[in-house]
């Protein structure tokens, strides 16, 4: 009981209905009454590109293997997903990373391969503060090093090589280093005289930019007895590379679909009207390219050759507001009548819920060929999508965020506790999660047996932490379990089970806030105000069950997590980092639990087996889907639609794929309508 | 335009070309300008899940106090601060849970900011954003927001507020926030964008001129295409427009003043290295003279950061709620004082920088506070607020000041706008004008 100010009566009254639709009450339902009589497929603010979107398009726009997107800003995420048209923003600095981008993709788009290049630069015309020039070559008479600055053009592998030789003195041969930026690539005993200079080469890789190669003399040796005097001459050093460097550009290949040099203007037009309409994603009308046609001759006017002209106009149509954003227009911004996509905006629609990309070729000649006006049409396109490897963008950015899975990189068990912890068993983890999901995006298999299923995705070290037999690979592979195995089904999955703990402890809240948001959309309201919600750091005396215990016996806390911690205790059996334990400090693990209505079970085979048959569990997973395939926030006007879709799909088996094909082919996906003033222009 | 191929180098702009000297090295002492016109400056700087009070509050008043143990990294340093207590930031009592959203929605804004997830995020323009509309005029980039924390995580951000409450402390009006950049490649960057020492008069020009005719390109788009929206989508394409017009500006004003380069950042930091980093960009930014406005979060609202490289385990917003347990407490008091390390780190920065006849601390504020008072009570009275530097010796520093019957954060920040010569009559929800007692 953690209230910090004082909990009046009436706040507690007002605290005891808010969570009156509890689980295994069979007339909860996820969706309020049918919707308005005028159907209303709702409207889509203008979608900016997020950072996944914005990375895999540009890599299927241009064949780009850079990520640009990693170094803008964060995406704002609303309702659990990161592309709600409405939170995503644009800032000034934002904007200046969009140029930036566009310009090094356009950069590179167009830039020539250019092969290994030599440089021999002579010992006597370089300086040292060690040293001076003896004959043709620079004596370093103590230790030191001679410097070379150079600059270089790209990132790749080089090759330094020098001729040398040394004055031998003393009991060890001439030691050396060859240097980057002062730290040693390698270091070489110079046994060489005059007489018979020698070579010495090491290969690095070194990154563009400017670079101090340096030759360092390391054993200086002087002997006042004898003057016998030990020191190392460069003849020459030589800079070769970058050895790997491409020999061809197959973003240029397939950009220059023409000579601009040689056929001049018309083939400028074609080169930019190929370009902008896919980047646009959209045919492009002439006048529309003209200024970008201006920009070309705007750099032929400065004396710059055809190909930097067009490198400005490239870069302008990714900066362009058509490329950032994907365009849906009203014949009437105004007007509430809903009217079909065009075929263009549909394809759209489906690469980003699908790939979070752009179309691909077929999907554009789909929207070209009037196939995506017809239900079956956009079925048959959806149905190839997903089964085309873009598809895995549902898996990084849907269930990613549907099952808390990206969470996984942000969270760190406390090394005390959890001293097996590791980025090795992390990432299995996440793979495990990716590799179950997978399976049932592109299956048959009802989607409500995530629950439940008897198989998962095992490496050696997640086998071994989960105390199951060893797959015998570090790889992970499917592995079948038996009817009675501790794992089966997304409960007992180590992702899940990390990321809604502590970073020492479980969290029962937790895990059964999360399955009450995320499974059945039945989101507990929050604490009454002055209640400040529990607080599970007191775990020093009784078990985290009597604690929990102790505080729904406050009427006002109980309302809520009666709900919440009976979820969650029943997943007791698996420790903060989602291993299986038996007891807790000495203690059994008692992981029986209760739904308000009495409901019992015990473990988290038989709490999965309660929520696989709540009808919930598929409605809501119809609504986090068609959240995320909109981009905005479901409303009440969707309310009929998702009945309609989750009865059909439930029907043809209950796969996520007939979800899907329910979604893209349902009026909201394919509709939109203008927004009438007295909708009042949010944001 | 350069031939040349991919590298991420590319991606970041000319700085590669920047001669590598040890980081920070050439800073500390160097002048950025010779004449009296010695601009203003604002630094904002934030920390998550509130401070242990206990071990913050000086004990006595006025410039005698002696230094608690949260607060002794600042002993060199107090001539030029004051410690604030007993501000209250009313308007970040959220409705009915969710202080850490509210508190930081609020914390440069004093606005109650609206209870919701979706599209009608309401907040106010923060304090920051309202000083760089004039600080901002002559500079390159008119204000940096920076943080260590990006995006990351998923679900609710906390108790039905939208994210942007609990990422951002800027807010460019009621509706925008202005996202952070976390890493320090791309701060770095973007102070050094276009400086290419090889680069001849006549290319930079050329350069310019294109760049300049892009952006004119997609401004006239962005406008012929906000003809055909409506009303929402107008409102994202305004953001984009306002985004190409500062680009301009930047465009137009160049490099900013003259001033020495440092190293670039390594890609790969972590944490502790990231936020040193951070300062070393902030007080180069003010330096330079690129910017005269920054916002900076240590961490995002309510922060799970563990801190075992100093030895503390658990998640900080965890042991925030610390229910008066002395284990909580301690590792509290171990954080706040780390925190405040860095805070002092970056004070002794700034003082280092000599500008006309004092250093760039004197001709800056630079403000320091939590979302929370307290991690357990979450109160948004008796704020731990310190502010350093004195933008031309406004306020009389040195001294711990308790000031009676909890006067609205919002009056400092009127009074810090004052000192920064932007006059407003009052801030926020609750702001009476200035504060009176510094």
């Amino acid at each position: 009981m953690l209230h910090r100010a004082k909990a009046p009566l009436l706040l507690a009254l007002l605290g005891l209905s808010a969570c009156e639709g509890s689980i295994g009450d069979p007339e909860g339902t996820l969706s309020p009454p049918p919707g308005p009589a005028v159907a209303d497929p709702g409207r889509v603010t203008i979608h900016r590109l997020n950072r996944a979107e914005y990375n895999n398009t540009v890599r299927d726009l241009l064949g780009t293997t850079t990520s640009p997107a990693d170094d803008f800003p964060a995406d704002d995420h609303s309702y659990g997903f990161d592309n709600i048209a409405d939170a995503l923003t644009i800032s000034p600095t934002q904007l200046e990373l969009y140029a930036r981008a566009a310009e090094a993709l356009a950069d590179e788009a167009l830039s020539i391969p250019s092969a290994s290049e030599s440089q021999l630069y002579e010992g006597e015309t370089l300086t040292s503060p060690v040293g001076a020039v003896s004959g043709s070559a620079w004596n370093l008479w103590s230790n030191g090093e001679l410097p070379l600055q150079v600059d270089l053009p790209m990132d790749g592998a080089y090759r330094v090589s020098t001729l040398v030789w040394g004055d031998q003195a003393g009991p060890d041969p001439v030691r050396m280093s060859i240097n980057l930026g002062g730290v040693s690539l390698g270091q070489w005993d110079v046994t060489a005289t005059a007489a018979s200079p020698q070579l010495v080469e090491v290969e690095s890789p070194f990154s563009a930019g400017a670079k101090v190669i340096g030759v360092e003399f390391l054993n200086d040796y002087y002997d006042d007895v004898t003057t016998a005097d030990r020191n190392l001459y460069v003849d020459w050093i030589r800079l070769e590379g970058p050895l790997d460097a491409p020999l061809e550009n197959p973003i240029r290949d397939a950009l220059l679909v023409c000579d601009p040099v040689a056929e001049g203007e018309p083939c400028v037009h074609e080169i930019l009207a190929t370009f902008t309409s896919r980047a646009w994603r959209r045919p492009v009308s002439d006048a529309e390219l003209a200024p970008l046609l201006d920009l070309v001759k705007l750099a032929e006017s400065q004396g710059d050759p055809t190909e930097v002209g067009l490198e400005v106009a490239l870069g302008a149509a990714l900066l362009s507001p058509h490329f950032l954003f994907r365009v849906e227009l009203d014949a009437d911004p105004a007007s509430a009548t809903p009217h079909v996509l065009s075929g263009y905006e549909l394809a759209s629609r489906l690469s980003y819920f699908l790939w979070s990309s752009m179309p691909d070729e077929a999907l554009f000649a789909a929207a070209a060929s009037g196939k995506l006006d017809t239900l079956e049409g956009i079925r048959e396109e959806a149905t190839r999508m997903l089964v085309d490897p873009k598809s895995d963008a549902l898996v990084d950015n849907f269930a990613g965020q549907w099952l808390y899975t990206r969470a996984l990189g942000d969270h760190t068990p406390d090394y005390a506790v959890f001293p097996a912890w590791d980025d090795t068993l992390r990432d299995a983890m996440e793979a495990e999660a990716r590799g179950v999901f997978a399976e049932f995006l592109r299956g048959e298999r009802p989607v409500t047996e995530m629950l439940t299923a008897n198989f998962t995705y095992l490496n050696d070290r997640l086998a071994q932490h989960y105390g199951l037999p060893l797959p015998g690979s570090d790889e992970l592979v499917r592995v079948e379990l038996p009817a009675d195995s501790l794992r089966g089904g997304l409960l007992t999955q180590g992702s899940l089970l990390t990321v809604t703990s502590y970073p020492r402890r479980t969290s029962p809240v937790k895990r059964g806030k999360w399955v009450l948001m995320q499974l059945l959309c039945s989101e507990p309201d929050p604490p009454p105000p002055g209640v400040e919600g529990l607080d599970e750091t007191a775990i020093s005396a009784g078990s985290l069950r009597e604690i929990l215990e102790a505080h729904r016996a406050d009427p006002v806390c109980a309302s809520c997590h009666d709900t919440m911690d009976g979820i969650g205790l029943a997943l007791e059996n698996y420790d903060g980092a989602g291993a299986f334990r038996a007891d807790e400090n000495g203690a059994l693990i008692d992981a029986s639990g209760a739904f308000p209505s009495g409901e019992t079970f015990v473990g988290a085979k038989e709490l999965a087996a309660v929520l696989k048959s709540d009808p919930r569990l598929f409605a809501c997973t119809a609504d986090k889907l068609m959240t995320y395939a909109l981009g905005r926030a479901p409303g009440p006007t969707d309310a009929s639609y998702l009945t309609a879709i989750t009865e059909d799909a439930s029907a043809a088996g209950g796969s996520l794929t007939e979800l899907i094909l329910g979604i893209v082919t349902s009026e909201p996906f394919r509709q939109r309508r203008g927004e009438p003033a007295s909708e009042g222009g949010a944001p | 335009m350069s031939r040349r191929s991919v590298s991420r180098r590319l991606f970041l702009g000319g700085a590669g070309a920047v001669v590598a000297l040890p980081f920070f090295e050439s800073l500390a002492g160097k002048s950025v300008r010779a004449d009296d016109t010695v601009p203003k400056r604002l630094i904002t700087f934030y920390v998550p899940c509130g401070i242990h009070m206990a071990a913050w509050t000086p004990a006595t008043e006025g410039s005698a106090y002696a230094m608690t143990p949260i607060l002794a990294s600042l002993e060199p340093l107090r001539q030029k601060l004051l410690v604030l207590t007993g501000l209250a930031n009313v308007p970040a009592i959220p409705d009915v849970v969710g202080d850490h959203a509210s508190g930081t929605g609020s914390f440069l804004t004093c606005r109650h900011v609206k209870k919701t997830e979706g599209a009608d995020i309401q907040n106010g323009i923060s304090v920051d954003q309202l000083a760089a509309a004039t600080l901002g005029k002559d500079t390159r980039i008119a204000s940096l927001q920076l943080g260590i924390d990006g995006g990351g995580s998923v679900g609710d951000c906390d108790s039905g507020y939208s994210c942007a409450y609990v990422r951002n402390i800027s807010w460019a009006s009621e509706t925008q926030p202005l996202p952070k950049t976390v890493n320090p490649l791309v701060v770095y960057d973007l102070l050094f964008q276009g400086l290419d020492p090889a680069a001849t008069e006549e290319e930079k020009a050329r350069r310019k001129l294109y760049k300049t005719s892009v952006l004119d390109y997609v401004l006239s788009d962005a406008k012929s295409l906000q003809n055909k929206l409506g009303t929402s989508d107008r409102a994202k394409l305004d953001e984009y427009m306002t985004g190409v017009s500062e680009l301009e500006k930047r465009l137009a004003l160049g490099q900013g003043a003259a001033c020495t380069p440092i190293a670039e950042p390594p890609p790969v930091l972590d944490y502790p290295s990231t936020v040193d980093v951070m300062n070393d960009l902030m007080v180069l930014a003010l330096q330079c003279d690129v910017t005269r406005v920054i916002s900076f979060m240590l961490g995002n609202a309510g922060s799970s950061r563990s801190y075992e490289f100093i030895g503390v385990g658990g998640a900080h917003h965890e042991l925030s709620h610390h229910k008066g347990l002395p284990e909580n407490l301690a590792a509290l008091q171990a954080i706040d004082t780390w925190e405040v390390e860095r805070f002092a780190s970056l004070l002794t920065k700034l003082d280092a920088v000599k500008e006309g006849s004092g250093t760039l601390l004197d001709n800056t504020l630079v403000y320091f506070s939590s979302e929370i008072e307290d991690g357990d009570s979450h109160s948004h009275y008796n704020m731990p607020v310190l502010l350093a530097g004195n933008a031309g010796a406004v306020f009389n520093s040195g001294r711990h000041v308790v000031l009676p019957g909890s006067p609205p954060l919002a009056n400092l920040f009127t009074s810090m706008l004052g000192a920064l010569g932007v006059e407003t009559a009052t801030f926020g929800d609750d702001g009476t004008g200035p504060l009176v007692g510094i």
